[in-house]
């Protein structure tokens, strides 16, 4: 039997349940099941941990206050002052994207993140946040940030600009940093474990990459969510502290 | 700075001096990271910077020649500028600085005396 190979087959995207209005395809897809069950889990994690609010936590209990300090603690360190009042946007974006990471790493399921579209929303999100708690804050003196004092006039023509596109690739590195990492993961596992189903007796070799690459992708899956939430932190606490 | 010297060129010397005592309080805490993690993080980070920043400019370039039929003339120049752009960034990653010129990232929890960023805020070029 010949083995087909597709190792980007399971980036496809299916229609769970098709909803078609006014010539747009809102259907229910897989994608949008997985980041359902990633909220779902979030919120019933936080919720039902801490029904039961002890003292001396329980193990749900714990995970949950891990995932509150972590976040705490990186707000604190990369906002700094001030910094607590995006606490559930940092919290919600960071265990969003840290459950879709993981959820993925179950064999057959899918993983949203490998989709460039959710990470760029996402990455949009926290680019039109940051540039409004920016403009809010500052008001137009926020558009100082993209001109440096004590430079030359003539020097700014060409140092403007360049502050400028690198403002404005923000949302481009965050997403597609997110999503090129997930993708290449998983199409690097659904490689080997093709070239394990084709080579019959020396399978073991593709194999034993394969589970090496398995742990290293629990590790980018939990460092990408890490990296995401914290440059939000650090943009976040460029707005907020112009000077 | 209350009493300036009246002599521009002992100024200078005194701004330089102030923010090469500013930069060396800055870069150990910047560079060497206190835990693997956040070496980690680091390097998945600066890792696209580059790339990105000059694929986007230069799909910029590209795009405005397009419309305003200034081929080749966007796309060379927005090519170099996403360079400059993606270094920059890279740059600002690997020294702790991720706000454009001047402003520092308040790493340390703003224990350096923010009224010393009033006047400094041009230190880095």
């Amino acid at each position: 039997m010949a083995i087909e190979l597709h190792p980007l087959e399971q980036f496809a995207i299916e229609r769970i349940i098709p909803i078609h209005i006014g010539g747009l395809d809102l259907s229910f897809t897989n994608a949008a099941l997985m980041m359902t069950i990633a909220i779902v889990l979030v919120t019933g994690l936080t919720v039902f941990a801490t029904r039961a609010a002890a003292l001396v936590p329980g193990r749900w209990q714990s995970v949950a206050e891990m995932l509150y300090e972590f976040v705490g603690d990186m707000i604190d360190t990369n906002i700094g002052h001030g910094g607590r009042q995006f606490f559930p946007f940092i919290f919600t974006l960071f265990t969003f994207i840290l459950f879709a990471n993981l959820l993925g790493m179950i064999p057959y399921s899918y993983t949203t993140t490998s989709q460039i579209i959710v990470t760029f929303a996402l990455a949009a999100v926290v680019f039109i946040l940051v540039t409004t708690v920016g403009i809010i804050r500052h008001g137009f003196h926020f558009l100082s940030l993209f001109v440096p004092s004590g430079v030359p006039k003539v020097l700014l023509l060409l140092l403007v600009p360049i502050e400028l596109l690198s403002y404005f690739i923000r949302p481009f590195t965050l997403s597609i940093r997110l999503f090129a990492n997930m993708l290449a993961g998983h199409t690097m596992l659904a490689i080997f474990g093709g070239f394990a189903a084709s080579v019959g007796f020396f399978a073991f070799f593709p194999t034993a990459i394969d589970v090496l690459l398995v742990g290293l992708e629990f590790l980018v899956a939990v460092l990408q969510a890490y990296v995401f939430a914290i440059l939000t932190c650090l943009y976040l606490g460029e707005a907020l502290h112009l000077h | 700075m209350s009493d300036e010297p009246p002599d521009p060129l002992a100024r200078l010397g005194d701004r330089i001096d102030k923010a090469r005592a500013e930069r060396v309080q800055r870069q150990p805490t910047a560079i060497s990271p206190s835990t693997t993690q956040h070496g980690l993080g680091l390097g998945l980070r600066i890792g696209i910077e580059l790339v990105v920043a000059i694929g986007v400019a230069t799909g910029l370039g590209w795009a405005i020649d397009r419309w305003f039929g200034t081929r080749p003339w966007g796309i060379v120049v927005l090519f170099f500028f996403g360079v400059a752009a993606g270094m920059l960034n890279v740059y600002r990653a690997v020294t702790g600085i991720t706000a454009p010129v001047g402003y520092r990232q308040p790493n340390e929890g703003d224990s350096q005396a923010p009224a010393v960023k009033d006047k400094w805020d041009d230190d880095e070029n």
